[in-house]
């Protein structure tokens, strides 16, 4: 998949952060002090992006832009498509069977979906991390080379795999003891393992679904820090439900919630998507601040 | 441990630097506004009142880093008091600002050669000088987090309250002169002015115990003589 | 008040009631009398072989061939060799088979498809089906009929034709194996291959198949030690006993199970006491395939 950028991504980073179209309730402020958005460039533009499973929407006329080298957080309730959003930014709903996406979700503005683009190559570029830490029964060496041998990449492996441990803030534990395995590991050494495995194979954008919410805080802790340094060269986007982990990481906040339809149908739809020091200091939509606030989710 | 959420001890750092750094404002207009009382300099009395928005601006600056603060990172224990303790200091920090801004604004006030008792000027000056030594007193102490230090800030303050006493009965007694006596009152103000600036700074001596104990407890009740 | 008083005399925890215990006892004793007796049939069987057959037991009685004539040197070499060949061609053939059968109904069929519902269906038919039922099958297709093993055309029975029969026989239960093995990898394992940019057929050959090479190997040995003991389908095929040669891989063939069996059948005592013998080492030669199972399982097996 060739890297290039249209005069459409040049115009764009003038327009910068922009909220849905279909926003009830606000109009987006563009805030003064908000120098970023002038700066960085959109890496994915969502656009009218409709996701289903088995012929039912669980997720609705989702628009919006995510930039180069930020942090953006989705929250929102359970249920409210944040998780099948991001597995549609580097095509993981393929697994599904009765899933489908309508839409367009630009990567660089290259539709991801086209009949021509092969998945396999949209996951070399954007890479993800799980919820629950999963480690390959293998070594920590071979986790790791796993993704540079099977990609071809050239280079010494030893290299290679040093490179992506330091990258991932694990060699100075490691260093010594590369040939064990890694379910020997702790439960937050095995998540940045898995991120040192992702940034192996040296990706554009690192998605994140909930990727500390089986760890304890201190993990928690330094997985937090690891994204701070890393979003200087990747971008990061992480579900999370943990509110206060949005707060502290996060450039921008999305604030998805569930609507519910007649017949009990529930869909989920963007409400909100703004700095994040503008979403918990003063959001614009009445349900994002009642979301924030606890009043309710 | 120690590698934890250095983005936000960097954040709150550099709030408390930011907001401390406000006081060094308050000394340098305090000392201009000491030299335009000595030579009765109206112009640098004229600057001393238009720099004030600096620490206007400051105020909120540090007032919108707390709450940006408070809102993203979520500080509990001693975090939370330091933060606190920030919304408090600022907050005197600029009520300094605006005492140094009413001394300036008195100097016109008393005509480009008015008659000058030497003792009240003296006396002012040095309530300048130890206002200035408590703003330093007090700025030092929360840094170093030190409380017998801010506790001295009291002792301290007694010194100024004394000469703000002196003062006012040597208006009182001024005397025949009528200009000297109409300059005489003038001083009168300046005086309260810069006792209040210590009492400032005493209530910031405060905040730096409350940062360290978690109590907060008055120094000393303002409408009683303090008996140290 | 005196709720509270009477919550504190009451014993924190009830002991259970007294015919609840007799209940619980009997129930223990109940199921150790059903091991007992299965145990026991077992044991009687056991005693009673190696009574009659230890005496034979030598490596003379391993290199000898099995003679009528001479019951004294009587061996079993034929038989087992036969039974070692046979246990060799039908690993080679179920492994790749069924292995991939495996593969393709757990990674690729799409369990929606009428035709893979059909296989589903009928692998746990295949599974139960009786033994001489594939000897039939053998004889018809394989010996006798259009596939043409080797050349041969010939309808004689072959021992590559035997392991082919006997290889159909245990081909399901390595299919239904292979399949569990298959499926215990959890899905965040091939999740996490196929996120890094691998394919699905890298993510299989690097990652599942591995993973679940344990317990594929612990259920081809399984199946071999089903098959080591099929009578039936070998009668069928042609197998023969008291050979005087070493059978080949496309002539004639012997198997222990078959020479024990004539071995039975004959009129002289002493020949009950060959097949005891001949008995022991087949159960022998189980034992070691089940021992190798066993160490396979418990040095190469991934605790997810």
């Amino acid at each position: 998949m060739d890297k290039t950028r249209s005069d459409a991504a040049s115009t764009n980073t003038r327009r910068g952060v922009s909220a849905s179209p279909g926003l009830p309730r606000a109009l987006p402020k563009v805030e003064a002090r908000d120098r970023s958005a002038v700066a960085k460039a959109a890496i994915f533009k969502l656009r009218d992006v409709n996701v289903s499973y088995g012929g039912v929407t669980a997720v609705e006329d989702v628009t919006f832009d995510l930039l180069e080298n930020e942090i953006t957080a989705f929250i929102g309730p359970s249920g409210c498509g944040k998780s099948t959003l991001i597995r549609c930014l580097n095509r993981m709903n393929d697994l599904i069977p009765s899933a489908g996406v309508a839409g367009q979700v630009l990567y660089h503005d290259q539709d991801l979906y086209a009949a021509n683009i092969d998945p396999v190559q949209v996951r070399k570029r954007i890479g993800m991390v799980f919820q629950k830490p999963n480690p390959f029964p293998k070594s920590i060496y071979e986790n790791i080379a796993f993704g540079p041998r099977v990609l071809g990449m050239k280079g010494d492996m030893d290299e290679i795999v040093e490179k992506a441990l330091r990258k991932g803030a694990l060699w100075e534990e490691v260093k010594d003891r590369l040939k064990s395995n890694a379910f020997g590991m702790s439960g937050g050494q095995q998540q940045r393992l898995c991120i040192a495995r992702t940034m192996a194979v040296e990706p554009d954008v690192i998605l994140m679904d909930e990727p500390c919410s089986a760890l304890d805080p201190i993990s928690t802790g330094a997985i937090e820090e690891l994204m701070l340094e890393l979003k200087r060269n990747y971008s990061i986007v992480i579900v999370t439900h943990n509110m206060q982990q949005a707060a502290r990481v996060s450039d921008r906040t999305a604030f998805f919630n569930v609507d519910k339809l007649e017949e009990g149908k529930r869909v989920g739809k963007l409400v909100e998507f703004a700095p994040t020091e503008k979403i918990f200091t003063k959001p614009d939509d009445i349900r994002t601040e009642e979301y924030v606030t606890g009043k309710f989710g | 441990m120690t590698e934890q959420r250095q983005h936000f001890q960097q954040q709150l750092a550099g709030l408390e630097q930011h907001a401390l750094g406000g006081l060094d404002l308050v000394v340098e207009q305090l000392d201009r506004v000491l030299e335009a009382l000595e030579h009765q300099d109206v112009e640098l009395a004229q600057i001393v009142v238009a720099d004030d928005d600096r620490l206007d601006g400051r105020y909120l600056e540090v007032h919108q880093g707390i709450l940006s603060l408070l809102a993203l990172q979520a500080p509990v224990a001693g975090d939370l008091r330091l933060v606190a303790a920030l919304l408090h200091v600022i907050k005197h920090v600029e009520r300094m600002g605006d005492q140094c801004v009413n001394v300036a604004k008195l100097i016109p006030l008393s005509g480009h050669e008015p008659p000058v008792d030497s003792d009240i000027l003296y006396k002012i000056l040095q309530m300048g000088q130890f206002a200035r030594a408590e703003v330093l007193q007090c700025k030092r102490s929360f840094v170093e987090r030190n409380v017998p230090m801010a506790e001295d800030l009291i002792a301290r303050d007694a010194a100024i309250n004394r000469l703000n006493r002196e003062i006012f009965r040597h208006a009182i007694e001024a005397g025949h002169d009528e200009d000297v006596r109409e300059w005489a009152m003038i001083m009168t103000m300046v005086a309260r002015a810069l006792e209040r600036i210590g009492d400032n700074a005493v209530d910031i001596g405060e905040q730096t115990a409350f940062v360290v104990t978690g109590l907060f407890r008055e120094f000393s009740d303002a409408s009683h003589v303090a008996t140290r | 008040m005196a709720v509270a008083e009477s919550a504190i005399t009451r014993k924190v925890v009830e002991r259970a009631s007294g015919g609840q215990r007799t209940r619980d006892l009997l129930f223990r004793l109940a199921l150790l009398l059903c091991l007992f007796i299965a145990v026991l049939f077992l044991g009687v069987l056991l005693v009673d072989v190696v009574v009659d057959g230890a005496g034979f037991l030598s490596p003379e009685f391993a290199t000898s061939y099995p003679s009528r004539l001479t019951p004294d040197t009587s061996g079993v070499r034929s038989a087992l060799l036969g039974t070692l060949y046979l246990m060799v061609l039908c690993g080679l053939f179920i492994v790749p088979v069924g292995v991939a059968a495996a593969v393709y109904l757990e990674e690729y069929a799409d369990p929606a498809r009428w035709y893979n519902r059909l296989v589903e269906v009928n692998i746990q038919n295949l599974a139960s089906v009786p033994s001489v039922v594939y000897g039939i099958l053998g004889l018809a297709f394989i010996v006798r009929g259009p596939i043409d093993i080797w050349g041969l055309g010939k309808g004689q029975p072959t021992l590559l034709a035997g392991a082919l029969t006997l290889g159909l026989l245990v081909l399901p239960v390595v299919i239904i194996v292979s399949r569990e093995a298959i499926r215990a990898v959890p899905p965040s394992i091939r999740e996490g291959s196929l996120a890094l940019g691998a394919t699905k057929w890298q993510t299989l050959w690097k990652q599942v198949l591995p993973g679940s090479i344990a317990g594929i190997a612990t259920g081809v040995i399984l199946a071999l030690s089903r098959a080591i003991g099929e009578t039936a389908p070998l009668i069928l095929v042609g197998a023969g006993a008291f050979q005087l040669f070493d059978p080949k891989v496309d002539g004639p063939f012997s198997a222990m199970p078959i020479q024990i069996f004539n071995n039975v059948t004959e009129s002289k005592p002493v020949f009950q006491d060959l097949a005891a013998a001949a008995i022991l080492v087949l159960l022998i030669l189980l034992l070691l395939m089940n021992s190798v199972a066993i160490y396979l399982r418990n040095r190469y097996e991934t605790k997810w």
